[in-house]
Parts: structure tokens; sequence; C-alpha cells
């Protein structure tokens, strides 16, 4: 209990989301049904963005958010870094974007080919 | 606030953001409102896009400040900055350029959607933030706006095949830019910033094991939006089936944004400038090792473009290494700007003409403005002068000559020797008429776009030019002067050569006017000898489309190349000169594909010079023909490697392939030119290099005695082949070849006598080789045969032709009196001196051998019986009579008074090598003899005059009985082919057997071997394509993981 | 089987790099550079409690507005995409995939409670929305949450009421002026204040009331309207009976 205790609570999210990054990718790699493909490309995509809130961790820090709780004078000292929380929101909404686009193609691929599956659209090649 | 707004904001380079995302955003609400209006909107957006462009580049260019463009009123890095300067502004301009011209291309697909224009517009725009953004993170934002609008626009068409390729497209990219998400992270872990410049400036913090995989990660996945070898099937399915305009913008636009972004994160990137150039440049040569096999334009395409980029990156990585970053505007922007033009017109030509499959596109072969513009792209593309990729290519293998990376200029070569094959056997199916394939009509606005580029292409190529300090003025007119021709090319064919004559006349005048010594002979010889065959040209009076711009080009460019200085001067000339021909020869009859042969071989001859040029300058930093001799132990390469390619172009032994095609197939008038006159710049070329290399004594004779045996044994085998030939063309052919043979061993003897020789030998050649096809051209124009057992008895309807042709081959033959004896006489005599006593039994041998088919072309032509049909047939047109008329009256003073030429010869030689010859009056004197040309002149004009006499006395006095034709009675067996009864037919087919083995087609097939072996490996190389998207995305991650582990990750 | 096998070790080998990554890893104990600054000057030089808000919408907005246009182009690419195919335009399969899918499913209505349920919480779903980019400055949210938020109301709409009609018009036109307004917002920033996408072209007004930090407000208004109704038109779009081009 108490090893667990003693690692820190951003490299567990950190480890979280390259494990989770992994299985994404295990996904992409394995899955030949288009849209578990695109569930595995959701999944790669949390994992970074677990990732990059992991790093914007300060330890003992708190929402960058200066009001009452958290005086002016102290905030560098307690808040966490507000950057990787602004980037992992534009972050989501980008990968939000893609899976969108990729959904798209997925069901136009299966209105114009009635498949979903990726190795029976091979027909480029070479 | 108007003023502040428009000089503020919309005259900056911010304003690109601002019209474009303004625009973008409220293209929906015009198209609702009018269509008309949406589009309007869309194309001011575009064009206001490439005049903010260009305005703030200009104004870099001529000394503004590089333009910062900070965002939220803080300085960076606390918050996102833009930069504009002059790298910057270059590829922003042409992007935004090639980015409004596709536009106007894609505009009939492009206008039925509004949503298509607003795409493409933030699109344009993602490509501009991809290349000014100075935030990692900003450039992970605009790669993804950029790669978003990409994918909706790929899948436009919504076929199944183009939806299959979009969806591989955006697995393969989403999978690379997620990595790119997690290595800006852990940078920003480490360095606590966002802005490149201040990563750059703290990298010391970027460092142990999360920084090396942080920039890995970083930079693997910009290189794979690159499209590297093997990770680039995606992409290569996108080129194949995307519509041409939007596979051009990915080919030329994204692909520009990406790989500005990994120059500008380079300086993070230290470790791994190695891995970078050896991606580059597997993938630039393993993707044109691979092109060979297609026969899909587009994918064809794809291959090129991913080539391209891979040299680029090679370039780029290259010249930071070499230190060399002040050459990357000259050397990766040209390349850049090259193919950027190049391929993105030659994407639209292929969406207007829209024919997949290569062999389809002889469609267009009626269409010349559309082979113009295809031709124009191609040769860009190959980095042929005049366009930028020349001067790039140039100024790149200079550099890496002088750093010493030899390696890389092989490859280089190597790679842009593949590039050239599978482009031009394109080009050629182009130019191939084929029955089978209705002509298509192409909208003359369609083709503006392409037509665009290529202006653009050849101002570029200008530009550069004058940037490298080369002397455009006098260079440049051969091309002037085509283009030119080119405006009266419409008019009738015969009246078209008289102003290609004066205009050659006269720019062959200027250019030449100030020379001396050998190049002042070869004035006379080249251009003076190409003006005079030229005016054979009028014997045919069809269109003969493209042909006098063509020939105008060729000529001037031979005059340049004697003007030339420097060897850039000297190669530019060389291209422009392979170029012209190669596509004077496609215009023969069944001229394409030999043409295909002869530019590949011309070209790998160009690149052995190149290289050779290339080896000098690092040895000495001078570009100047005449320190040639300068270059201190290099001169045996230097030497080796310029007469290679000489010697290719010369056609010599075993790499002659693609000669007697090439003679043959091309056009009658122009085969002279090209035996007669353009062979002669190959011995030109040749004689420039032993003059300045060849005859120094610490170059050792090695070299020259191995071409002395080159030459000898071009001369025994030309003969030999040109015996058994049944096409009067390709004897004539194998001929040259070997009458070339001797002067290259002339040449080789490195002596006065050996050169005076074979100069005087390549005045003579020059001749009866020009007799020799203009009669041909005639006898062909009249009976339209080129097989000899089908002609006979032509004697006594073309008596002039018969008796040019006899003194041209007595000419040629080497017996007394006319001209080839002298110079065989002087070669054998120099050859005793030097001691090369083989060499001189070889020169004896095939001299002997040349009878047999000189004999025979004069026997089974002019002598025998006549065939029925050959009745009428009259004697050849009076134009082509003429120029061979001059030639032979040169011939019978030359052989009288040898000492006229002679003397001129001698003096040319004399700065290199002292006078040697002796003269006894009219007898030139050496160890073995003399040689009395008026004597032998008169008393063979005697033994032949007493006979002549007394025949002619007889045939008065006597009553001389006529042999009836058609006698032959075939004893109840009747023939399955005629010619197996005819005498002429396989005339020599006793020495078949016992010489025959020598002359099996082993060079053909060797030659053969090769371009098999290149589609072997082409096949092997690309198994990885295997067409399934997930193949594609495991090959990314492989590469990333092979990137961690070439670059010593586990060690870190 | 073997491929597999292939995928599996280059995925372990992957696994390696990340265990590099993660072992060598410390907590920060302290903000980086930029945090640093954005803790100590944000609030006075912004006027915004929210730091991240400060960040997205200021001190990043370059990638804000690149991330509007992200959301903006991506829909207007799932309208392409997904466009209603005209006869006679495209192939005969793609005819044939088109029918067999229109005569497929018939939607089952929503019973009775979750169609009332959802014309009673629609409108306090929307509020909230509206709320969370109003706030987007004091209080943790901003603009894209209260359009996901807004946007998820639609879901809502769309799962319980299948037949409900939302207005392309009403949707590109709020789309289209929220944008267009944003760029002009950040055009402002240069003619009235330090830069393009300044603040502070607004009186910065009393630290933590609604009406302060200059055009954060402002601009997380036509963030959330263009977010919630971009967002809704995807929705849209994928509904099976999607009709019309954009």
């Amino acid at each position: 209990m108490s090893i667990i205790a003693d690692i820190p609570v951003s490299l567990i999210v950190l480890c979280s989301g390259l494990g989770l990054i992994l299985i994404g990718l295990w996904g992409m790699l394995t899955q030949r049904n288009m849209i578990r493909m695109i569930v595995g490309f959701s999944l790669t995509d949390t994992g970074i963005h677990m990732v990059m809130v992991s790093i914007g961790y300060v330890t003992g820090g708190t929402a960058p958010i200066i009001n009452d709780a958290v005086p002016m004078a102290e905030a560098a000292s307690r808040i966490v870094d507000p950057v990787p929380s602004a980037l992992v929101l534009t972050a989501i909404v980008i990968g939000l974007g893609v899976t969108a686009v990729m959904l798209s193609f997925a069901v136009r691929i299966y209105k114009a080919r009635k498949t979903l599956m990726i190795d029976e659209c091979t027909e480029s090649k070479w | 606030m108007v003023s502040t707004l428009i000089n503020d904001v919309l005259l900056q380079p911010l304003g690109i953001y601002v019209i474009a995302l303004g625009a973008g955003f409220l293209v929906p609400l015009f198209n609702r409102a009018h269509r008309g209006s949406a589009i309007l909107v869309f194309l001011a957006a575009l064009a206001a896009m490439v005049a903010i462009s260009g305005i703030n580049l200009i104004a870099i260019m001529n000394g503004a400040a590089p333009v910062d463009i900070e965002t939220a009123g803080i300085a960076p890095p606390f918050s996102i900055n833009l930069r504009f300067g002059l790298y910057e502004g270059g590829f922003v301009l042409a992007v935004n350029t090639a980015a409004i011209l596709a536009a106007l291309h894609l505009l009939p697909l492009l206008k039925q959607h509004a949503s298509a224009l607003l795409l493409y517009l933030i699109l344009v725009m993602g490509i501009n933030g991809m290349i000014m953004t100075r935030d990692l993170f900003n450039l992970f934002i605009f790669i993804e706006i950029t790669s978003i609008a990409t994918y909706a626009l790929i899948g436009i068409e919504r076929t199944g095949s183009v939806l299959a390729a979009g969806f591989k497209y955006i697995i393969a990219t989403s999978i690379a830019s997620s990595f790119f998400l997690l290595g800006t992270i852990f940078i920003y872990y480490q360095a606590g910033t966002l802005n490149i410049d201040d990563i750059i400036a703290h990298r010391h913090l970027v460092q142990g094991p999360v920084g090396f995989i942080a920039c890995l990660f970083v930079l693997t996945s910009l290189l794979i939006e690159l499209k590297p070898y093997p990770a680039n099937g995606w992409g290569l399915d996108v080129y194949e089936t995307a519509p041409s305009g939007i596979a051009s913008l990915i080919s030329v636009g994204v692909s520009a944004g990406v790989f500005f972004a990994v120059y500008k994160i380079l300086p993070l990137m230290a470790d791994y400038m190695n891995s970078i150039a050896l991606i580059g440049g597997i993938t630039f040569l393993v993707s044109n090792v691979i092109g060979l096999k297609q026969i899909n334009v587009k994918r064809l395409l794809g291959y090129s473009s991913i080539g391209q980029m891979g040299l680029l990156t090679l370039a780029l990585a290259l010249l930071l290494q070499l230190d060399a970053s002040s050459l990357l505007p000259l050397i990766v922007g040209g390349l850049f700007i090259n193919h950027l033009l190049a391929k993105a017109g030659l994407f639209w030509l292929a969406g207007i003409i829209n024919r997949s499959d290569i062999h389809d596109w002889s469609a267009i072969a009626q269409r010349p403005g559309l082979l113009f513009l295809l031709g124009t792209l191609i040769a860009a593309l190959i980095g042929l002068p005049p366009f930028p990729g020349f001067w790039a290519k140039w100024q790149l293998v200079m550099l890496l000559a002088d750093g010493g990376e030899y390696a890389w200029i092989s490859l280089l070569l190597v790679g842009s020797l593949l590039e050239a094959a599978y482009l031009f056997r394109w080009f050629s199916h182009a130019r191939a008429a084929d029955e089978n394939h209705a002509n298509i009509s192409v909208n003359f606005w369609q083709t503006t776009p392409v037509f665009i580029a290529a202006l653009l292409l050849f101002g570029t190529g200008y530009g550069m030019s004058t940037v490298m300090h080369f002397n455009a003025t006098y260079m440049f007119l051969p091309i002037v002067a085509g283009f030119v021709l080119l405006l009266i090319d419409g008019v009738h064919g015969r009246l078209k050569d008289l102003p290609m004559l004066v205009i050659v006349a006269a720019g062959g005048y200027w250019l030449t006017r100030d020379l001396e010594g050998i190049n002042r002979l070869f004035s006379y010889l080249l251009i003076g000898g190409g003006l005079l065959v030229s005016i054979a040209a009028m014997y045919r009076n069809d269109a003969r489309k493209g042909f006098y711009p063509l020939l105008a080009i060729l000529l001037l460019s031979l005059a340049t190349l004697l003007h030339s200085k420097t060897s850039l001067e000297f190669f530019f000339s060389w291209e422009l000169m392979t170029l012209s021909s190669y596509l004077l020869v496609t215009l023969g009859r069944e001229g394409v594909k030999p043409g295909l042969r002869y530019l590949l071989f011309s070209l790998g001859s160009a690149y052995f010079i190149f290289t050779g040029f290339a080896v000098h300058y690092a040895a000495t930093g001078s570009i100047e023909i005449a320190s040639l001799g300068a270059s201190g132990d290099t001169m045996g390469l230097v030497f080796s490697l310029l007469a290679i390619g000489f010697v290719i172009k010369m056609g010599g032994f075993g790499v002659h392939v693609w000669l007697p095609d090439a003679y043959a197939e091309s056009n009658d008038d122009f085969t002279a030119i090209l035996s007669a006159v353009i062979s002669k710049a190959g011995v030109f070329g040749l004689i420039i290099v032993a003059a300045n290399l060849g005859v120094r004594s610490d170059i050792g004779l090695d070299p020259a005695y191995v071409l002395g045996w080159i030459g000898i044994l071009t001369a025994t085998f030309g003969a030999l082949m040109a015996v058994f030939q049944e096409d009067i063309k390709r004897l004539v052919a194998y001929s040259s070849m070997g009458q070339l043979g001797y002067i290259v061993t002339g040449i080789a003897l490195m002596s006065h006598l050996g050169w005076v020789s074979a100069l005087y030998m390549t005045v003579n050649h020059f001749l009866f080789k020009g007799i020799l096809f203009l009669s041909i051209a005639g006898i062909i124009l009249r009976t339209n045969e080129r097989l000899m057992y089908k002609m006979g008895g032509l004697i006594k309807n073309m008596p002039v032709t018969f008796v040019f042709t006899m003194i041209a081959i007595i000419a040629m033959s080497g017996v007394p009196p006319l001209t080839g004896f002298g110079g065989k006489w002087m070669l054998f005599n120099a050859l005793m001196d030097k001691g090369w006593h083989w060499i001189a039994a070889l020169a004896f041998f095939s001299s002997a051998v040349a009878f047999l088919y000189m004999f025979r072309l004069l026997q089974t032509v002019f002598l025998g019986q006549r065939k029925l049909e050959h009745r009428e047939l009259r004697e050849a047109p009076i134009i082509l009579l003429v120029p061979q008329f001059v030639m032979i009256v040169a011939i019978m003073i030359i052989s009288a008074y040898p000492k006229l030429l002679l003397d001129p010869l001698s003096v040319a030689i004399d700065p290199w090598l002292a006078n040697t010859l002796v003269w006894n009056g009219a007898a030139l004197q050496t160890h073995y003899g003399y040689w009395n040309a008026p004597m032998i002149m008169m008393v063979v004009g005697g033994v032949w005059m007493v006979p002549l006499i007394l025949l002619l006395l007889m045939s008065l006095t006597f009553r001389i009985q006529k042999v009836e034709q058609f006698n032959i009675v075939y004893a109840a067996e009747r023939p399955n082919r005629p010619e197996d009864t005819h005498f002429a037919y396989n005339f020599f087919a006793h020495y078949d057997r016992a010489l025959g083995f020598l002359v099996r087609p082993r060079a053909t097939a060797f030659w053969n071997t090769v371009v098999e072996w290149s589609h072997t490996l082409g096949s092997t190389l690309r198994v990885f394509y295997n067409g399934n998207g997930q193949t594609y995305a495991l090959f990314i991650l492989i590469y990333f993981v092979a990137m961690f582990l070439l670059n010593g990750g586990l060690g870190q | 089987m073997i491929k597999r096998l292939f995928i599996f070790m280059m995925l372990l080998l992957l696994a390696l790099i990340f265990f590099k990554l993660a072992s060598n890893y410390t907590e920060n104990t302290q903000l980086s550079k930029l945090g640093q600054y954005y803790a100590e000057k944000g609030p006075q030089e912004l006027g915004a409690p929210n730091l991240v808000t400060a960040v997205v919408v200021t001190y990043r907005g370059l990638d804000t507005l690149g991330e509007v246009t992200v959301l903006f182009i991506s829909a207007a690419g799932v309208g392409l995409l997904l466009r209603r195919t005209r006869r006679k335009q495209d192939d005969e399969d793609l005819e044939q995939g088109d029918r067999a899918e229109e005569t497929a499913g018939v939607h089952k209505p929503a019973s009775e409670i979750v169609e009332t349920a959802t014309e009673l919480l629609l409108p306090m779903v929307i509020l909230f929305g509206i709320y969370v980019f109003l706030n987007g400055h004091l209080s943790p949210g901003g603009g894209f949450q209260g359009g996901a938020i807004i946007a998820s109301g639609t879901m809502f709409l769309l799962l319980a009421l299948p037949e409900s009609h939302i207005s392309r018009l009403l949707i590109a036109t709020i789309e289209s002026l929220s944008g267009f307004s944003y760029v002009v917002v950040g055009v402002l920033g240069v003619i009235l204040a330090g830069g393009f996408l300044d603040n502070r072209i607004m009186d910065l007004g009393t630290y933590g009331s609604l009406f302060s930090a200059g055009a954060i407000p402002l601009i997380y208004v036509f963030v959330g309207l263009k977010v919630g109704f971009e967002l809704s038109a995807v929705l849209d779009r994928f509904r099976k009976e999607d009709t019309g081009p954009l």
C-alpha cells in the first residue's frame, strides 16, 4: 500500500496514458474493421491527452484559477502549469475533428463497398 | 482606422490568415446568397494571399527586415509568433502561386460544393501557417488544419478507391501526428517553452533519454509526413486516386509545409543529421527504381514526388552537414521551386488528359501544344537546362564533390537517370502516334495553369542563371531562337528552313566570332557544316512541326558549346544539345523508342562528364575549362570520367547500342546532321579534354592507352556489324560508329601526328557521312525502302546520286587518291611511332572489313537488276544534291591539296603538342615514307582516265549486247520469301560463318539485362505496398522503432 | 499470425521506448518558465482569473483560432463527405448502396417519458452551456466546454426525437458569423491594442466579475456558439436521414 502511495500521482497518469496509447495502436494495427480502428485511434488520442495533463502537474498543485482560493501572491507556487491544460483542450478538439472525418470516410466506404474491412480495400497498390 | 487595417493587417503577412479565415468563414453565407459570389470571394482571397506574400517577399529582398508577427500583444516566447523572412517568404509565395493555379485547374470540381471552396482556402492557409509559425504546438495545429482539410478534399469525389486511399492516408498521418504531439509535450516538459527559437536557445535542456526520445518523435513524425520509403504506401494511393488538383497540392504544397517544418526544427536534431540524409537518399533512389515499373500516370507522379521530396531532404541535410547554409536558397530553393512547378503542372496535365495508363497517352501525339507542355515539365523535373533544377543540381554536385561526398553524387545521378527513364518513357508514349487512340480535344483554358507553370519554370530558370553569374545573354540564345521559330511553326514546311538558316547563321557567327584554335576549327565544322547539311531539310514539303525550332536550338547549342569558357557553360550547352537532339530523333518515323534509348545513354554520358567536372572543381576550386590541367592528383580520374562521357556520346564499343536505331529511325536528313555534325561534338569534347589533361606528362599514360583500345575496338566492331546489315541506314550508322572509333584512337595517341590524323579524319568523316546520308535520304525518298535487297540498279534512275555516293565511299574507304587515304596513312604512321602495334594491326583489319560493306552498299543499291516498280524513279531533288555537291568539291580539293587543311589543323594543335609535320614540297614526310597527295591524285586520275577513254571508244565502235532482265527460272520451286532468292539478301552469309560470332548482339543483350534487373529490383522493392492500410500503419511504427534503434536509443 | 506477432514485437519495442520515457520522468516541483510567467503576470495583464482561459484565448490565441478552424473544416468536411448522392452523378454501385440504405432501418419512436424529459431538460442543458462559456474566464470551463454542452443537448434531441428538424440555414449563419466575428475581434487587437487577438481592446474591468478580462468573454461567446452549432451540425449530418448539400 505504501509503495503505491509513494508513486507520484502524475506518473500513474502518465503510465496509464502511455499504456492507452499502446492499446490504441494495437487496435489500429490488428482490427480489420475500420470502426474499430477508429476506436483505436480515439484510445491513442486519449492516451496522449492523459500524458499531456500529467506533464503539467506540479507536486501539490491546484487548479490554475487565481481567486479567493489561490491568492495572486502565492499563485506561482500553488498552481499546476496552465499551459498543458490549454494545449490538451486544443488537442481534444483536434482529435474530435479527425475522428469525425474518419467516421464519415468509414460511412462512405461502407456505402460504396458494403464492407468495413480495411484489407478489402486494397485495389491501389504497388 | 481603415488605413491601419490595410497597412498593419491586410498588407502584412498576417493578412494571409485574416483574409483566408475571414473569407473561409463567410464562403457558406455567400454561397447561400449567390453561388457565383462565393467563387469570386474564393478566388479573390487566393489572389490576395499571393499578392501579400509577393509584396512582402519583394520588400525583404530589397533589404527590409524580416517580419515577425507577434500575437496577443505579448512578446514571445509567452505568446505565439509567426515569422516571414526570406526563406519563409519564398516558400509561401511559391505555395500560394501553385495553390491559385491548382484552384483554377480544380474550379469545375470545387465550385460544385461551397464547403470544398472553404476547405481549399483553409488548406492553403494551413500550409502558410506551417511555414511561418515559430511555435512548436502551433505548428501541430497548422499541420492538423492542413491534414483535415486535405482528408476532406481527397474524399470529394467519393468513389470507392479514393475513399479507401483516403482512409489509409488518415490513419497513417494521424499516427504520425500523434507522435508529434507526444514529442512536443515532452520537449515542453524539458525546455519549459514551446517557442522554437527559445527551445533552440535552450537546447541543452532537451537532453537525456527523454530529450532524445522527444526529438526523435517530433522529427520522425515530420519525416513520415514527407513519405519516406517504405512507410509511404498511403501517400502513393492518394496520389493515384485523388483528383489531380488535390494530388498536386499534396505533392507540392503540403509537402512544402512539412519540409519547411523539418528545416525549422533541424537545429535541435544535430544527432540525427546522418539519419535524415540517409532517409532522404534511400527514398530518392528507391522511389525512382520502383517508378520504372509504374504505368499508371498519377502513381508514377506519386513516385516521382516522393523521390523529389527525398532529394530535397537529402540536400537539406547534406548542406547543413557541409556547413554550406548560404547555398540553401540556391540548391534547396532551386530544387523546391523546380519540383513545385513541374510536378504540379504534370499533375494538372494528367488531370486534363485524364488517361491513367501511360500507353493511352498517344491520344496527345497530334497535339504539339500539349506535347510541348509535357516535355517542358518533364525536362524541368529531370533537371535539364535551363530550368531551376539544373542550376540547383549543378551547385549541389559541385558542393558534394568539394566535400568529398562521391557516394552521394553517384546516388543523386543514378536516381536522376532512373527518373529520366520513366518520365521520358511516359513522354515517348505520348509522342507515339497510334491510330487506335482517338485524339482528345482539350479546351485551351484548361491548360492555362499548366502553361503558366511552364512559363514560370523558364522564368525562374533564367533568374537562377543570373544569380549564378552565368553569361545568360550568350547561353540562352539557342532557347530564344527556338521560341522565335516556334512562333512561325505554323507556316508551310519548306518556308521555315530559310529563317532557321538565317537565325542560326547570325547567332552562330555572333557566338563564335571571337574563337581561336581548335574551337575556331570546330565552329566551321559544326556551325558551317550544320548549316550546309540543314539546307537539305528543304527537300521535304510537309509541315514538320517542331523540327526547325529544335534544329535551331541544337545547332546554336553547339555554338554555345564552343563558346563555353567554364564547365558550367559547357555542361549547360551539352545538356541542351542532348535534349534537342533527342526530341529531333523522336520526330522520325519510328523514332520514339530509339530516341528514348538515345536520351538515356546521352544523359548517362552527360552525368559522367558532370562528375568529371565536379572532381575537377573539388581539386581546383575553379570551373574554368582552361584550368582542367591543374587538377593535380585527380587528373587521371577527371580525364577518365570525361573521356567515358564523350565516348558514350560517340557510340563507343559496348555503349553503342543506342546508336544504330537512333540513326536509322531519325528523319533521313536529320540522320545526316546527327552523324556528320552532332557526333563531332563528342570529338570536340574529347580533344578539349585531351588537350588540357591527356597530353600532360604527369597524368600517366594508362587512361589514354585504354582509350586507344576502346577506339580501335569500336572501329573493328562497327565495321563488322555494318557488314551484316540489310537496312541501308543501319549499315551507314554502324559505319559511322566505326569511323569515329579511329578518331578516338587518333586522339588517344596524344601525339601531334595522332591528333592531326584525328582532326583530319573528323573533317573527312563530316564530308563523306554528310554525302552518304543525304544520298540515302534521296534514295529513301524515291524508293520508300530502306532494305537494300529491295533496291538495285538505281544507277539508271539516279546517276548523280550514284556518283556522289561512290566518291563518298572512296573517300571513306581510305584508298588513294581521295581524303580517306591520308587519314589512314597518318594514323598508321602515328600508331607505329607510338609503338601501338596491336592497335595498328586491328586498324588495318577493320579497314579491310570496311571494304566489304562499302562494296555492298554500292553494289546492291545502284548496280545489278532494277526492280520493276523502280522503273519510273527520278533523280533525287536538287536541294538534296546541292549540299552534297559542295562537299564533293571539298573532298576533291582536300584530296589534291591536303596541306590546305593540315596546316590550320597543325597550328590549332600547336599550343599543346609541338608540330612534327615535315613537309617536303607537297609531300608529307615521316619515318616510314612520304605522302604526296597531288602526285597520287594525278597518278590515280591517269589510271582511271585511260580505261575510261578506252571503254568509251569501245562502246562507240562495237555493238554492245544488253543482258535481259528477269530471266531467272525457278526450277519448279516457288520461294516462300522473295528475299531468299535475291542475291543481295544476306549478302555476306559466308563471312557470317567465319566472323558472325563476333557480332552477335552481346552489348544489347547486356543492356537489356541491366534494364530487366532494374525492373526486378523495382518489383522487389515495392512488395511493401500491398494496399493494406494496416501494413502501411505498421511501417510507420517500424520507422519510429528503427530510428530509435539506429540512433543508439538503447544506449541512451 | 506471423504478422500479429510482428506487430506485437513492434509494440513491445515501442513500450520499451515509453518505458524509457516514464522511468526518466520526475514530477515537476515547480512551474515551467511559461507557467511561472502566466501565474505571475497573467491576472494583471489580461484580467482573467482562470489562467487556462487566459492562455487559451490570448497568450495562445492563435492556437485557439486554429482550433476553431479545425472544428469548422471538419464540420465542412463531414458535410462534404456525407452530402446526399445526387442521382446520375456517382457510379452505379454507390447508387445501389444508397437505396439499400434508405429502405433499411426505420426508427422505433422513443417513449413518451423520454420525449417529455427531453423537452423539459433541453433548455436547461443549453442554458448551462451558455453559462459555462460566459464564465470561462472566471471558473473552469469556456467556449469549447460550453459549446460541447450545447451540442450534447442536440445529441439528446436527436436521440429522443429523431424526426426533429435542425435548420441548416441557422447553423450555417451562426457558424459563419461567429467565426468571422472572431477574426474581426482578432484584427481589432492589432488596431486598438498590442497585436492580433489581444484581448485588451476592451476595458479589463473589475477583476473577477462577469464583464471583465477585456474581450475574453466576447471571444468565448463566439467560440461557444460556433462550437455548439458546429458539433450539432456534425451530429446532424451523421443521422441516416441526412439530406441535402451544405
